[in-house]
C-alpha cells in the first residue's frame, strides 16, 4: 500500500498531462535505474519525463530516479555497479543529448546489466526539432524492448473519435495522437456522428463510418493525403468496417437484407462475399492474427455472444465462443492469437474482459460501470479502452499484468480508441 | 575408453568457452534509427442538408414515437396503440412517405445499437406493411446510440432513448 501510494504521488507529481494510476504492475517487475539525459535543460527535462511515464505505463518496471539512487554516474567509467546492486536494481540507463541545434536534435543512450555489470546497448537516434516527443518514445521503446524482449508501443499511435458542443453544435472529430495521448491532430471534422474508426495493417489509412450523408456508411481515408473515399455506394447503410490482416479485404456490415449481416469486400475488385446469413443480428466482425478466422457478434441465441467462423474451411458453419452472462460483443484477437478481448456485461456493469482458448472462463479487466471499445496494441501487451466517470470520459489502458493508466480526461466525450500498427 | 571421454571432455570444455564468448560477443546489441513523421491532412465532412423532412408528413404524424425495452426490437401493446394511429393517418393521406429512424441507449457496443436500431425501425415498417401501407412509402434507418434524446444514466433516460422515431 505505502509502495502504491508514493508511485502514486511521485508519478503524479512529475508528469501534469497524464494521470498515471498504477494500481497494479507486474507482479515482477524489473528494476531500473533511469539516470537524467544530460544536455540543455529546456529539452532534457521534457525528454526525461516523457520516458519516464512511457517506461511506467507498460507496468513492467520499477523505476529509480536520481534522488533514489546512491550514485548517479554521467558516463559510462563513472558507474559503481555496487551502488546499484544494494539497491536490487536490474539495469542502468544514461544518455545525452547530441547535435542540438536549429536543425537537429538527437540522442544517444545505453543500457547496463547490473548482474553481468556490462554494457547492453548503445543506441542513437535522429530527431525531428519540433518533435521531440517522438524522439523520446523512440528511446523509451529502445529500452522496454532491450530489457523485455517485446516491441515497444510509445512511439504507435491512437485513433479515437471525440464530441464536443460549441455554441449548440455538436461537433466531431476524428483524432489521432500519441500513445500516451498527446500530440491531437484531427483527420476529420463533422457536425454528423462519426463511429468504428480503425487502423488499416500498414497504419497509412484508416476506415470509420461517417453518417454525413444522413446514414451509416463506410469511408477509408488516407493520412497523409485526406484523400477519402466511400467503399460501396449503395442506398443502405454500412459499418462496421475491419481489415484484414494483410490489407487486401475489409470486412463490413450490409443492411441490405434489412439486418445486418457480415460481407467481406475485395478492396481491389470491389468483389463481395457474404459470410454470414441469420435473421439475428451479425456485425462487429474482427480478423484473427493471421486471418484465417473471423470473430462476430451475434444476437442469434437471444442475446449479444461473440462467435467465429473459420474462412478456411468451406461453408464452416459459425461456431459460439462465449457463454458467460447475457451481453459479450465487440471481440478482437490477441496478437498472440492466444484468446479474444470484448465487451462484457457484468450485473448492470459493461466491463473490459479477457478468455484465454485454452480457459472456460473469463478473466474482467476493468471494472467500471461503462467501459468499450478494446483495442489490443500491437505488442499484444496492453488494451486501451473508452471510459467514463463523474461525466467525464476518458481513455483508459489496462496490461495484460495488470497495471492500469488513464490519458488525459477532458471535457466532452472521447471515445472508440484504435491502436495502430508498428510505427518506428 | 579413457581416452574417448578425455575427447569428449575436452570438446565439451572448448565448446562452452565458445558460448561463453558467443555470448558475450552478441550481448551487446548497437542501433541507430531516426524518427519518421508522416504527415496528416485534415479533412472536413461536407454534411448533407437534411432534405428528408417533409413538414406536411411531420403535422400529420405528429412525431410519432415508439419506445422499446434493452436489447429488444418487440413492439409492446403502448406501441401498437401508436401505430395504429400513424397507419390510419397514412390510409387518408396516400401520399406522404415516411423515414422510420431507431435508436438506442448508450448502454452496450456501438455497432450492436446500431444493428438493433436498424431492427426496431424494421418492426415498425413491419407494422405498417402488414396493415396494409405499401412499402415503397416507407424507408428506415438507424442512428444507433449516436443521436440520444436524454443524457442520464438512470433507467428513465435510458428507456426514453431506446426509440423508433417516424417521421
Amino acid at each position: 500500500m505505502k509502495i502504491f501510494l508514493s508511485l502514486l504521488f511521485f508519478s503524479q507529481l512529475i508528469f501534469s498531462e497524464l494521470v498515471l494510476e498504477i494500481t497494479k504492475g507486474s507482479e515482477d517487475p524489473y528494476s531500473i535505474a533511469l539516470i537524467e539525459f544530460s544536455g540543455s535543460k529546456k529539452i532534457t527535462n521534457e525528454i526525461n519525463s516523457i520516458i519516464n511515464a512511457d517506461l511506467m505505463r507498460t507496468g513492467e518496471f520499477k523505476i529509480f530516479r536520481e534522488s533514489q539512487l546512491l550514485s548517479t554516474p554521467t558516463n559510462e567509467e563513472d558507474i559503481k555497479f555496487e551502488d546499484f546492486k544494494l539497491l536490487g536494481i536490474d539495469f542502468i540507463i544514461t544518455g545525452s543529448l547530441i547535435n542540438e541545434d536549429k536543425f537537429n536534435v538527437s540522442a544517444s543512450y545505453q543500457v547496463f546489466n547490473v548482474q553481468k555489470e556490462t554494457k547492453i546497448r548503445t543506441s542513437k537516434v535522429f530527431g525531428i526539432p519540433n518533435k521531440l516527443r517522438q524522439l523520446a518514445h523512440y528511446i523509451s521503446d529502445g529500452i522496454y524492448e532491450e530489457i523485455t524482449g517485446l516491441k515497444g508501443v510509445a512511439s504507435t499511435k491512437l485513433l479515437y473519435v471525440t464530441e464536443n458542443i460549441n455554441d449548440d453544435k455538436t461537433i466531431f472529430k476524428l483524432v489521432v495522437a500519441d500513445s500516451d495521448g498527446s500530440n491531437e491532430q484531427i483527420l476529420l471534422k463533422s457536425s454528423e456522428p462519426i463511429i468504428s474508426p480503425s487502423w488499416s495493417p500498414d497504419s497509412k489509412q484508416v476506415a470509420y463510418v461517417s453518417f454525413e450523408t444522413g446514414m451509416a456508411k463506410v469511408f477509408i481515408q488516407t493520412i497523409a493525403t485526406g484523400k477519402r473515399e466511400m467503399v460501396l455506394e449503395n442506398s443502405s447503410q454500412i459499418s462496421s468496417p475491419s481489415w484484414s490482416p494483410n490489407g487486401k479485404f475489409l470486412s463490413i456490415t450490409l443492411y441490405q437484407d434489412g439486418n445486418a449481416e457480415i460481407y467481406i469486400l475485395n478492396l481491389k475488385n470491389q468483389n463481395l462475399t457474404r459470410l454470414t446469413n441469420h435473421y439475428a443480428i451479425d456485425t462487429e466482425s474482427s480478423w484473427s492474427p493471421n486471418g484465417s478466422k473471423i470473430m462476430f457478434t451475434s444476437g442469434r441465441s437471444g442475446s449479444p455472444q461473440l462467435y467465429e467462423i473459420n474462412l478456411r474451411k468451406f461453408s464452416s458453419k459459425p461456431k459460439r465462443i462465449t457463454f458467460e452472462g447475457n451481453y459479450n460483443a465487440k471481440g478482437s484477437y490477441l496478437s498472440s492469437g492466444e484468446g479474444i478481448v470484448f465487451v462484457h456485461r457484468a450485473k448492470n456493469n459493461f466491463q473490459i474482459a479477457l478468455k484465454y482458448t485454452n480457459e472456460s472462463f473469463i478473466r474482467p479487466l476493468t471494472n467500471s460501470k461503462l467501459d468499450e471499445s478494446p483495442s489490443i496494441s500491437p505488442n499484444g501487451n496492453v488494451i486501451i479502452y473508452a471510459m467514463t466517470e463523474n461525466n467525464m470520459s476518458m481513455l483508459a489502458g489496462v496490461t495484460l499484468s495488470g497495471a492500469k493508466f488513464r490519458l488525459p480526461a477532458r471535457t466532452g466525450e472521447v471515445r472508440e480508441p484504435s491502436w495502430s500498427g508498428f510505427l518506428r | 575408453m579413457i581416452n574417448l571421454k578425455n575427447i569428449l571432455n575436452k570438446n565439451f570444455l572448448s565448446f562452452f568457452v565458445f558460448l561463453i564468448l558467443l555470448s558475450s560477443c552478441s550481448s551487446m546489441n548497437i542501433t541507430e534509427e531516426s524518427v519518421y513523421d508522416g504527415g496528416i491532412q485534415t479533412v472536413e465532412a461536407s454534411v448533407k442538408e437534411d432534405t428528408s423532412v417533409n413538414y406536411e408528413t411531420k403535422a400529420i404524424l405528429a412525431n410519432a414515437t415508439v419506445y422499446f425495452e434493452f436489447d429488444s426490437f418487440k413492439l409492446s401493446s403502448k406501441s401498437i396503440q401508436t401505430l395504429r394511429s400513424a397507419v390510419t393517418a397514412m390510409k387518408e393521406n396516400s401520399s406522404i412517405k415516411i423515414i422510420i429512424s431507431g435508436h438506442a441507449d448508450e448502454r452496450g457496443t456501438r455497432e450492436y445499437n446500431l444493428a438493433l436500431g436498424q431492427r426496431r425501425a424494421e418492426s415498425v415498417k413491419d407494422y405498417f406493411v402488414l396493415n396494409g401501407i405499401n412499402a415503397s412509402r416507407i424507408s428506415v434507418k438507424s442512428f444507433g446510440e449516436e443521436k440520444l434524446l436524454s443524457d442520464g444514466i438512470d433507467e428513465a433516460s435510458h428507456s426514453k432513448n431506446r426509440r423508433a422515431e417516424i417521421n
